[in-house]
């Protein structure tokens, strides 16, 4: 099979002695088209060429993506396991890391029982092994406690989907339709700097006249070019959008027709948001009565529009209310499963959508099926091989993990394709359950904060050199190629998993040889579910550049546009969110008077373990900043360059001043993406989400002082 | 070569692929020859990016008293002739445009050449390929000449009118840079 996929009339160039293999980018949701130039006598990576043809980025990449490549055969790779000795890491034999895991794990679950192992996982990874996570979890460690990093990224927005969608697909409508869209809402979205290659659309959509209103304290590039920027507090986003509900029923912006006949709690919803008035909202949110009226004038007289969220609005201890209240703007105006139209999530990492629908989340199984569901349990038993019985129940969430072994019920715990060392809130905290831990094992491809606390650091491979499935932001499964073998004695993440499964005694459910067997037995798996993926094959992927589930059969052609019909809830309606409004779970007092709110930078994907290796990226942006707008500053006597010292309830540290006036002038703004004393999570507050169990990253209470 | 360069600063987000990208040209070891710069920081978020106009008598080549800086015939100016250059570093501060850059190390001038490896196969610049925001296009001289009409009507539908103490802001907002 060629592993250079192009279309007729496309040229790319080819250097000579070089081959170029069809793939995507590793790092987030947008999985932009791109060839690895791979050299055909060393085998080794030397460059990226954009793939034009690819339809949903058409050859684009940012510059996370463009230098992707350089940490394949990268000088820091971890290549033989690590053991630690006398608190120094040691090259060993894989038989001698296998040994020590084999012996620690038997014995743990000796003394403590089963539950004493846990597995922390993650979505950077290929539907293929973000399936296999829970499977191992379940089946070679049967161990309840699985969860995975997607608690930190995607978890809000599942939840608020599956309570006013019935189904958790981050996009309703393929990407490609968004340049026929009249008006984009986007609420706490970034999208230049965290989603790059999706401005394209949005810039082609404004061509044609297309409004924009953005909502983010922060006046980012597109709040900027924005029609309407609510330049909203942190953390009143239910306010917001609900103050948005209210204008649209009170102008008569409602499809009626559409709410009637497709949607739920009508009457109750409009009963709720008639308190939230826009001096009301006003008064919460601190964006002004005119700009609300506006805003809202402009998305309810649009034909067709989309309402965008992303991490701003769902790292908060209210994420799913404010994803579900969002979500009823476009309900209302009768937008979802239309052309150009409807509502989005944008997913953060590579695979966020497909990893968190098979299985790695502790109350969920393969398709979206649920634990809790005899039923479920059954299928997927089934398809395992083991007694419905023998399935472990529900575990608890990530954060959560790090209590359960501060309360001595977790023992041990095997980190994939995370390092929650930098992205968990409250670190310090996390630091020291870490520390309690009596065995840790970390698989990485480079010595992350999380692996330097390890007993056993497992070398596993980057994402070029193994190949399997994703799903992007669109919901569209994709294929990732294997552009070369694994260096050193490096491993895959489902070869480690075989591997510890076959030491635990359970060999014969991982009878894995190859990637395409996984998917198979995935295929399955998914059968029936929410997330169906039967109908998917390579070969499919191939041909139609992506399928999107649910995709039931190999005839049934995939699902680009949801819920064209029907909703996935059993009533097949929609459910108007009716909620109110709750204060984030620390705001300003006397001490910390100040807001602080975290995000990303384009130059670094999550918690930089990657990103902070390559030469370009660290040169554009080695360190991590406080923005501060200049008024804000004057009060402190801050001048651009300074040292300031933010604290927070639960810890402090100090950072450069960087002033901005595009940024609230009651607000502070860190980078999150290093670790140690570098990372801002060392402030951030871990009050979680009752529903997605989120933690609230975006807003905090702050101090701020001059050093 | 009948493409055309084509900028539109307004549409850049500032993510610096363009760099990142001119560096994975072949024979551009790794070094950028564009840049991108904030307007201003302290006022907002909007950069824009710069590169090479191709300049058709090019103030670089003017001003290099060896004779250094060649033209193809499609007319891409290329980096200082090895051989040639003897290091003054006069283009660096001849190009209104800051392009040029003087290499210490290997006591060499280096600048865009429009990824000419690529160029000249009709293929786009690395930095065009990749610009995620179209800020930097690699079109034909008519798909630019329909930009700049679109650019007017977008005005006229937003009901704005050019009058005569404002009809500079509707002059369009970009650069066409013509390889021949
Ligand atoms: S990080 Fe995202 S936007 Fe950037 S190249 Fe990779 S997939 Fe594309
Ligand atoms: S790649 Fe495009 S959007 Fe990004 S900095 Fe360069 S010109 Fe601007
Ligand atoms: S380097 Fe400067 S002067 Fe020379 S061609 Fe380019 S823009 Fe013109």
């Amino acid at each position: 099979m060629t592993q250079f996929i192009v279309k007729p009339g496309t040229k790319n160039l080819h250097h000579e002695g070089e081959k170029l293999i069809t793939t995507h980018c590793c790092y987030c949701a947008m999985q932009c088209g791109m060839h690895i130039r791979v050299n055909e006598k060393t085998g080794k990576v030397v460059g990226v060429e954009p793939r034009y043809d690819w339809p949903v980025t058409l050859g684009k990449m940012c510059p996370k993506g463009v230098t992707a490549y350089q940490t394949v055969d990268h000088e820091e790779r971890i290549t033989k396991p690590l053991i630690k000795k006398n608190g120094e890491f040691v090259e060993s034999s894989w038989d001698e890391a296998l040994d020590l895991i084999e012996k620690n794990f038997k014995r743990l679950q000796k003394e403590h029982g089963k539950d004493a192992l846990s597995v922390y996982g993650g979505v950077s990874m290929t539907n293929e092994k973000c399936y296999l996570v829970g499977k191992y979890a379940r089946v070679a460690l049967g161990t309840r406690f699985v969860d995975y990093n997607g608690r930190f990224c995607m978890s809000s927005a599942a939840g608020g989907f599956m309570k006013t969608l019935g189904t958790d697909r981050g996009a309703t409508l393929p990407w490609p339709e968004l340049e026929h869209t009249d008006c984009f809402f986007i609420a706490g979205w970034n999208a230049a700097e965290c989603h790059p290659t999706s401005i394209q659309w949005l810039w082609k959509a404004r061509d044609k006249g297309a409004k924009m209103i953005v909502v983010d304290p922060r006046e980012t590039q597109i709040a900027r070019l924005a029609d309407v920027h609510l330049d909203i507090k942190s953390g009143t986003d239910s306010a917001l959008a609900n103050g948005m509900l209210h204008i649209i029923v009170r102008d008569g912006y409602v499809d009626e027709a559409y709410v009637k006949e497709r949607c739920n709690n009508y009457e109750e919803m409009k009963e709720k948001v008639k308190e939230f008035t826009p001096e009301y909202t006003s008064k919460i949110t601190g964006v002004s009565v005119e700009k609300l009226e506006k805003a809202a004038k402009i998305y309810g007289q649009s034909p067709r529009s989309v309402v965008m969220f992303c991490r701003g609005i769902e790292q908060q201890s209210k994420g799913v209310d404010n994803v579900s209240i969002y979500t009823s703007m476009a309900l209302l105006r009768g937008q979802i499963g239309k052309f150009a139209s409807g509502v989005a999530t944008v997913t953060g990492q590579g695979n966020g959508q497909g990893g968190r629908e098979h299985g790695q989340k502790a109350d969920a199984l393969p398709g979206y099926r649920k634990i809790a569901d005899p039923e479920h349990v059954k299928y997927v038993a089934g398809v395992w091989g083991i007694k419905p019985e023998e399935m472990p129940k529900a575990g608890v969430s990530a954060y959560e993990m790090f209590d359960e072994i501060q309360k001595g019920n977790i023992h041990a715990m095997h980190v994939m394709c995370s390092n929650p060392a930098v992205s968990a809130p409250n670190t310090e905290y996390v630091w020291d359950s870490l520390r309690k831990l009596d065995f840790l094992v970390v698989s990485d491809f480079f010595m992350s904060e999380t692996a330097e606390f390890a007993d056993v650091v497992l070398p596993a491979t980057t994402w070029a050199e193994d190949e399997g499935t994703t799903t992007n932001l669109e919901g569209r499964v994709i294929r990732i190629r294997k552009v070369k073998d694994p260096i050193g004695e490096s491993k895959t993440d489902w070869q480690i998993m075989k591997l510890i499964a076959e030491r635990m005694g359970k060999g014969k459910f991982f009878p894995y040889e190859n990637v395409p067997q996984i998917f198979e037995e995935f295929r399955l798996a998914s059968k029936g579910g929410k997330a169906d993926y039967y109908g998917i094959t390579y070969d499919r992927i191939d041909k139609e550049d992506g399928v999107f589930w649910p995709c039931p059969s190999e005839d049934h052609p995939g699902t680009p546009t949801m819920f064209k019909e029907k909703f996935g809830t059993p009533d097949g309606k929609a459910n108007l969110a009716v909620v109110g409004w709750q204060e984030p779970a620390e705001i300003p007092t006397a001490k910390y008077p100040h807001t602080l709110t975290t995000g990303r930078v384009v130059f670094h994907y999550l918690s930089g373990t990657q990103t902070r290796r390559v030469k370009f990226l660290m040169e554009q942006c080695p360190l991590p900043y406080a923005e501060l707008h200049p008024e804000l500053a004057s009060q402190y006597n801050l001048a651009n360059g300074d040292k300031v010292k933010l604290t927070t309830p639960r810890s402090s540290m100090v950072l450069d001043v960087r002033l901005t006036k595009a940024i609230r002038n009651d607000h502070v703004f860190v980078p999150y993406h290093w670790g140690k004393e570098l990372s801002v999570n060392q402030l951030t507050n871990p009050a979680l989400d009752p529903t997605s169990r989120m933690p609230e990253f975006k807003v905090c209470a702050v101090k701020i002082e001059k050093v | 070569m009948k493409k055309i360069m084509y900028l539109e600063f307004e549409r850049c987000i500032g993510c610096r692929s363009c760099q990142a990208a001119c560096r994975e040209c072949g024979g551009h070891d790794a070094k950028e020859r564009n840049y991108v710069e904030y307007v201003d920081f302290l006022e907002s978020r909007q950069t824009f990016p710069m590169m090479c106009m191709q300049c058709k008598d090019p103030a670089c080549a003017r001003v290099c008293p060896a004779n250094a800086i060649q033209i193809t015939d499609d007319g891409v100016v290329l980096s200082a002739m090895e051989e040639k250059c003897i290091g003054c570093r006069n283009c660096t501060f001849g190009c209104p445009f800051g392009i040029p850059k003087f290499d210490f190390e290997e006591n060499k001038m280096y600048k865009c050449d429009m990824c000419y490896d690529r160029t000249k196969h009709d293929i786009a610049p690395m930095c065009a390929s990749v610009c995620p925001s179209d800020a930097i296009r690699f079109i034909d001289h008519d798909e630019m000449m329909e930009l700049r009409r679109k650019r007017t009507q977008l005005n006229l539908i937003e009901g704005k009118k050019p009058s005569e103490n404002n009809k500079w802001q509707y002059v369009p907002e970009f650069f066409g840079v013509y390889s021949d």
